[in-house]
């Protein structure tokens, strides 16, 4: 078991008034799935993906992660658990744009106390993995948008985490592009890589093999997608 | 990861080359201005004290109060003029003291066709070591020319030439008003020193002065000369005490002493640099307010790359540094283009002031290494200090917040 949340709740400030954004979420992820979390906006995925991407603590309940107690956990080890145990996959790619594709693959290597030449091998493997070879030296804005996600990939993978986090990561490619991401996904999958994937989209979410939905901050659809559809196309 | 920081930092800092150019422009300024400061009062000093050496040290100046008339009718009969035998009664109480006394009468001398008139001194053999000025050709006046009453004058530079052009004038003739004097010295060449001209200067025998010119015993002052520094202040108390003594216990005796007035101007130049330094740090400090604004903009700019590199492992700390790296190469570029600035102002203004000063043609700007240590550290100081508040909300940026910051 590598996710397990216990009655899990997180609660907003809005002046004097308390505003619920996630209500009583038991959840438990095994090593390997692939897991889609969909719900409309404001049904609390991104809540959801601070708390699981250790970004964020719970108000109450109890976080684990891959063993490790985290809702008990100060800030300086939150950090240090989301370098090695979490890979991120933003909807914006976040690439640094003065820095090459090499050097922001290069990143979490470097957080995570690597040698330079450590951290540029990797990179480079990393990027020829996400069949970027041929882009080590371009900086994002000489990159097209799935190309920036696949650095973006290749980051989240730098330090070999149990967990891949993406967040609406097709949210900004064209079709096709989105595409060739979610194959990604899949391959990487297939390799046993564990992924929590959010997502408005049912269609994207049917790439996963198991759905969550949320509502109003609470669970109200877990289920497993026996056949998932074949990679769009 | 520290060479990645730094590497980070210049990249970010040219990146924006116009706003760090003038973020810098603040430290420069500061840098300079300290530097510069510092170096001209050092030059002040330097040429201060030198003038003071060239006029001689140790120096006590003695001269006679002018009495009012109730003070004339009412000290009448006794003895209250400054007189040559107090000089001789001086230097015979007080062996290892040297004493000048001085008359300064108006004359006019001719030389063949050529004529001057102006001040001449009548003073003793022992001004020109007091005044440490010292006769380029020929010799000085001695006590043989005193007891002689010998018409020996001594020639400043500019007078030798205004009566003798380029011919030597040892051993020629000069008349001073209807006497006939021999030129026996022309003093080297000296300038002019807080308005005397020494180099207009024509001395002869204080003794021949007071016989044939003057026909009184009268001088006007007397300077006296030191050995130990230390003395000064206490050999001046009992000069005074034994002058009174000798003018029938009337006190009309001023008697200033240069120490004092080293003292005094010793204060006014700390006086001017804790002024000037002091104007120095504030152009500084307002350099580094300049840094902490830009660091917060550029903290705000940068806040969804903080919540960015928090996400994928970046500790505290290293957002820390990685921005205090930023403010501190600002301040460190800034500061040694303030450096050179501040040296090139410094010599500048230096040669400004002994172009427009009188007398000041070997005025120049000191420049010293403390200086330029002293503003150096207080730059990066200013970049650590004003860069820590900016690094420091950014590390404690919240990592969710911000990466969704807009």
């Amino acid at each position: 078991m590598l996710i397990l949340l216990k009655n899990i709740f997180k609660t907003y400030k809005a002046g004097q008034v308390d505003v619920p954004a996630l209500v009583d979420i038991t959840l438990q992820v095994d090593q390997g799935e692939f897991v889609a979390i969909i719900g409309q906006s404001g049904s609390g995925k991104t809540t959801l993906l601070d708390i699981v991407g250790c970004l964020s603590q719970p108000t109450s309940g109890e976080y684990w992660l891959d063993g490790d107690h985290v809702n008990t956990l100060p800030d300086s080890l939150l950090t240090g658990i989301r370098n090695k145990k979490i890979g991120f996959i933003f909807q914006t790619f976040h690439l640094l744009a003065r820095k090459t594709a090499l050097e922001n693959v290069q990143l979490p290597l470097m957080y995570a106390g690597a040698s330079r030449t450590v951290q540029q091998d990797k990179a480079r493997e990393l990027l020829t993995r996400v069949g970027l070879e041929d882009r080590l030296r371009h900086y994002s804005n000489q990159l097209s948008g799935g190309q920036q996600q696949r650095v973006a990939i290749a980051r989240a993978l730098a330090n070999s985490p149990s967990l891949l986090l993406a967040d609406e990561p097709t949210g900004n490619l064209d079709s096709q592009s989105g595409k060739d991401i979610l194959a990604l996904f899949e391959q990487l999958h297939r390799q046993g890589q564990t992924i929590v994937m959010i997502t408005h989209d049912p269609l994207i979410a049917h790439q996963a093999e198991r759905r969550i939905t949320l509502a109003d901050g609470r669970i109200v659809a877990d289920e497993s997608i026996h056949q998932p559809l074949p990679v769009l196309g | 990861m520290l060479r990645s920081i730094f590497l980070d930092a210049l990249k970010n800092l040219s990146g924006n080359a116009l706003r760090s150019g003038l973020t810098m422009l603040g430290v420069i300024i500061g840098v300079a201005a300290v530097i510069t400061m510092i170096a001209i009062v050092e030059g002040g000093q330097v040429w201060l004290v030198h003038s003071l050496e060239r006029m001689g040290t140790n120096l006590l100046f003695v001269w006679k109060k002018r009495l009012t008339v109730e003070e004339r009718q009412l000290f009448a009969g006794r003895n209250t003029e400054l007189r040559y035998d107090d000089a001789l009664a001086i230097q015979t109480r007080f062996p290892d003291l040297l004493v000048a006394p001085i008359i300064e009468l108006d004359g006019q001398l001719k030389a063949g066709d050529r004529d001057y008139s102006g001040e001449v001194t009548a003073t003793a053999p022992e001004y020109s070591p007091i005044r440490n000025f010292r006769p380029e050709s020929g010799r000085f006046l001695t006590s043989t020319d005193l007891k002689e009453w010998s018409r020996s004058v001594v020639l400043g530079r500019t007078i030798a030439e205004v009566l003798f052009g380029s011919q030597s004038a040892i051993g020629e003739d000069v008349k001073i008003g209807d006497q006939r004097f021999t030129v026996i010295a022309v003093m080297e060449p000296k300038g002019e020193i807080y308005g005397h001209d020494y180099d207009e200067m024509v001395i002869i025998p204080i003794s021949t002065g007071l016989r044939f010119f003057q026909g009184t015993d009268k001088i006007q002052s007397m300077i006296i000369h030191v050995p130990d520094r230390q003395r000064m202040d206490e050999i001046s108390q009992a000069l005074h005490q034994f002058l009174v003594q000798r003018h029938d216990g009337v006190d009309d005796i001023h008697i200033r002493n240069q120490g004092e007035f080293l003292t005094a101007l010793d204060q006014t130049i700390l006086t001017f640099r804790l002024v000037l330094g002091g104007i120095a740090v504030i152009a500084l400090l307002v350099g580094g307010i300049g840094i902490m604004n830009i660091m917060l903009v550029t903290v705000t700019e940068r806040t969804r790359e903080i919540g960015l590199r928090k996400a994928i492992g970046a500790r505290r700390q290293d957002i820390l540094l990685q921005f205090l790296i930023e403010s501190t190469t600002i301040s460190v570029i800034g500061g040694c283009i303030g450096i050179l600035v501040g040296i090139l102002a410094a010599y500048g203004i230096g040669d400004l002031v002994a172009q427009a000063m009188p007398g000041g043609g070997d005025w120049g700007a000191v420049v010293q290494p403390t200086a330029i240590a002293i503003a150096f550290a207080f730059a990066v100081m200013v970049g650590v200090g004003f860069g820590l508040f900016p690094a420091m909300k950014a590390s404690k940026l919240d990592p969710a917040e911000a990466l969704r910051h807009q």
